[in-house]
């Protein structure tokens, strides 16, 4: 066999497909036995829909990209990836090796380029290395911690011989719990005054929050949310979710105040922006993940989920938490009716979206979105990393698994990868996207306020798009919102991919302390 | 970098010495200024501690002071400045109480409760009322700042007729926002059913509503200040109140706490509360939250906010 077709029969033996990318010159060689091919019109879209993909269905996807501008084009995405623990398989092209002596057009050393945004990465010498190097990266990018990894294929050995050897691979296994251990934790939570419990992207991730709830339910702590997470650590709709924590230190110091104990089920301490505060003094934090950051505290690593469901069992009840109604968000509903504040518009959406998977990138409003629409198994996905221009491609990635998606995103965010829209269009995505359009940077002029008073005022803060007609350029039918907000039913009907643009209040929020 | 924060003893302080200790470990929390000296670079204290040039020259490291108040009236401030000290207030965290304020005075008149609850303590069940609605009223803010904006965005929810008067006119488009009309000083205290009062003592708002404001004001309107004493003139409030029926809500008092024996004690038609509208629950902890925040900010190396010398 020649080496593309090495590389097309190996991704077929791997059931990788299909391939998102944006190729060049040096991918044609390789991209000759590739059916199954996705389009972009830029390199990063490619990863941001892999990713999406890849962590709605918990299983490696595969992107290709065009060797040194498209990896250096895709390098947020990369990271982002990585934050997001998105098995996403990254390959390339790279210059025939017979000339890379003179650094030709395109050449680079790609390993370095990608660095540790990968957790493998590996630059094929021959064509033996096509089936063996891409096996090994896909069992890679699902071992714990998840993530992206990286080969690349050199134009001339996609044009050499070798033989297909089908050999062995099997994803990693996961189901690791430490018996001492869950006694260990039992121990702590019996000897504590008040526990606390934080539930992080892992259980949603390796799909534990059945058993999440049924520990909340058996322990009574108070269960809150992994500060931005990138997914949903628990059921919003239970009883013993108590919120999500914010990610500066004091404000995480102040609503732990009272617990000695803070368990954290796979999850981790994502903060910012700095502020003086230690993170959590005086008290005992233990973290069980299958992927520990040793960051702070103590680590036991570990299947989360697994853990919770053998801790349940041994586990003596320590309180008996109720979260208090809310009564709150239909009287702020209500209020902002006549601004056309999140809280109104998002109360709408609810009503009209409750089962929907929602990708969020609305970034100022986005508390917002996490408490009117809530987080229930495999339905809320964020770019961990802070990034914009994820969430356009990663809900079409999800799209192609599950038709009833909305993407929530703002009008600055829209802009980084507004091409997607033709991908979503090209491929009868039925992808859903709400645009809050507040004509700018809502987020840093909420930051600026806080921080750095007057910066809020900068003209390059503020900015206004047609997004009806730009959306419509690329295929996608587009409609502005009222104060009615009928429109919404229009969004919501049918299996095809349509953008509703609602101007919301562009009144500063205030996001940080 | 040395915090000291000075804290009446009245408040629960080994529950904020908890708090402190998780969120500023360099804090230190006293109760009283009687130290020789003290090596703080920053100090915080309540409008209850007062800051002269004493206790500033036994904190000869001090370069911020972080007053949790609107007020700092209580910080000897040609002291201040002569050690060239950074002074912050916290401004506008009691808003929204005392914009609610406001309105629970005028609805404590406008349905006569003072008046049925008293009657029912004494045994009487009176079954004649001259009560009247919010809705519909002209209310009149003197002052559009944070805290008469405030009281306009409330009112909005009362059905009111809402009209002020400012110095300085708001925008166009926000005057449309808050439902808003703009009058003269002169034409609103003649159109207004209710008049509250929401400017800052300065010289020049010294007595800035007197005899000739209140002889402009309708009969039996109602009248309230839970701004400062001293931007009205008191003997020519108290002459309204008894000629011209106006009902009055008293916050605030030239001399705190004031003269017991002046005639405005003696008068049926006024609701009076101890400079208090800004103080709840609710508030507090809003001027706890943005002082922990406005000192970590200084603490940090950045410019803290609402910083007035």
């Amino acid at each position: 066999m020649k080496g593309y077709e090495l590389f097309a029969r190996t991704l077929k033996d791997l059931r990788l497909g299909p391939v998102f990318g944006n190729p060049g010159s040096t991918e044609i060689p390789m991209l000759r036995e590739i059916k199954d091919y996705v389009l972009t019109l830029h390199d990063s879209i490619s990863v941001g829909m892999a990713d999406g993909l890849a962590q709605y269905t918990g299983t490696p996807s595969v992107v290709n990209l065009h060797t040194l501008p498209g990896v250096a084009n895709s390098m947020a995405f990369i990271h982002t990836a990585r934050l997001n623990r998105s098995p996403v398989v990254i390959t390339s092209g790279q210059q025939d090796n017979r000339h890379v002596y003179y650094d030709p057009l395109l050449s680079h050393d790609l390993l370095s380029l990608v660095g540790d945004a990968v957790k493998y990465r590996y630059e094929a010498r021959n064509a033996e290395d096509i089936e063996r190097s891409l096996k090994r990266a896909a069992m890679k990018s699902l071992e714990p911690p998840m993530g992206p990894v990286f080969v690349s294929f050199p134009m001339d050995v996609m044009e050499e011989e070798s033989d297909y050897l089908g050999l062995a691979w099997k994803y990693p296994n996961t189901a690791l719990v430490d018996m001492n251990e869950v006694e260990y934790v039992a121990k702590c939570i019996e000897e504590a005054a008040s526990p606390a419990i934080i539930s992080g992207s892992e259980i949603d991730a390796y799909g534990s929050m059945e058993d999440a709830v049924n520990f909340a339910e058996k322990v009574g702590c108070p269960v809150y949310a992994e500060p931005l997470s990138s997914r949903a650590g628990f059921r919003s709709d239970n009883h013993r979710f108590a919120g999500d924590i914010l990610p500066a230190t004091t404000a995480m110091n102040m609503l732990l105040m009272k617990n000695d104990l803070i368990l954290n089920f796979g999850g981790d301490f994502t903060i910012y922006p700095y502020l003086q505060s230690p993170l959590l003094p005086g008290k005992k934090v233990i973290t069980i993940s299958l992927s520990p950051s040793f960051r702070y505290g103590e680590f036991i690593t570990g299947h989360p989920g697994l853990f919770m469901r053998e801790l349940t069992k041994i586990v003596k009840p320590k309180g008996d938490f109720q979260r208090p109604e809310d009564l709150s968000t239909g009287s702020a509903a209500a209020r902002e009716r006549r601004t056309m504040g999140v809280n109104f518009v998002l109360q709408k959406v609810r009503k009209k979206f409750h089962d929907y998977v929602i990708v969020d990138e609305a970034i100022s409003s986005s508390v917002a979105v996490r408490k009117n629409l809530g987080y229930r198994d495999r339905s809320y996905f964020t770019a961990k990393s802070g990034q914009l221009g994820w969430a356009t491609p990663a809900a079409a990635g999800i799209s192609m698994k599950n038709p009833r998606v909305l993407e929530i995103i703002g009008d600055g965010s829209l802009m980084y990868t507004v091409q997607a829209l033709w991908t979503i269009s090209r491929y009868n995505l039925p992808v859903k996207v709400l645009v809050l359009d507040n004509q700018g940077y809502s987020i840093l002029k909420s930051f600026s306020t806080s921080f750095y008073p007057g910066v809020e005022k900068a003209p390059f803060l503020s900015f206004k798009t047609d997004i009806v007609k730009i959306s419509e350029a690329f295929g996608v039918e587009t409609r502005e919102g009222d104060e009615s907000l009928d429109e919404l039913d229009w969004l919501a009907e049918g299996e095809t991919a349509r953008v509703l643009v609602v101007h919301v209040d562009r009144s500063i929020p205030k996001l940080f302390f | 970098m040395k915090v000291l924060i000075i804290l009446p003893p009245f408040l629960p302080v080994d529950d904020i010495r908890k708090i402190i200790r998780q969120i500023l470990p360099d804090g230190e929390i006293l109760t009283s200024t009687d130290f020789t000296e003290h090596n703080a670079e920053v100090l915080v204290a309540t409008t209850f501690t007062r800051i002269d040039r004493n206790l500033i020259s036994r904190l000869p490291g001090l370069k911020m002071i972080q007053i949790s108040s609107t007020g700092y009236d209580n910080v000897d401030q040609d002291a201040v400045k002569s050690r060239k000290i950074m002074l912050c207030n916290i401004p506008a965290a009691n808003k929204e109480s005392v914009a609610e304020h406001v309105i629970a005075m005028a609805l404590a008149h406008l349905k006569n409760l003072i008046h049925f609850h008293n009657e029912i303590l004494k045994g009487n069940w009176p079954v004649l009322t001259n009560s009247m609605d919010l809705a519909g009223k002209t209310f009149g803010i003197i002052g559009m700042g944070a805290i008469g904006r405030k009281l306009a965005e409330r009112l909005l929810y009362f059905g009111t007729n809402t009209i002020y008067y400012d110095p300085v006119r708001l925008q166009e488009e926000d005057e449309e926002f808050l439902g808003l009309k703009f009058y003269a000083l002169e034409e609103l205290l003649a159109k207004s059913d209710i008049i509250s009062l929401h400017v800052p003592l300065t010289p020049e708002t010294r007595n800035f509503i007197a005899g000739k404001q209140f002889n402009i004001m309708k009969d039996g309107s109602i009248f309230i200040n839970t701004s400062r004493g001293e931007v009205v003139d008191e003997a020519s409030m108290i002459k309204a109140i008894q000629s011209k029926g106006i009902r009055a809500g008293i916050d605030v008092y030239t001399q705190e706490p004031p003269d017991f024996s002046s005639d405005l004690f003696r008068l049926d038609n006024v609701i009076f509360s101890p400079h208090i509208a800004g103080v709840t629950v609710e508030s507090q902890q809003r001027f706890i939250t943005e002082t922990v925040s406005n000192v970590m900010k200084y603490v940090q190396g950045l410019q803290p906010l609402y910083r007035v010398l």
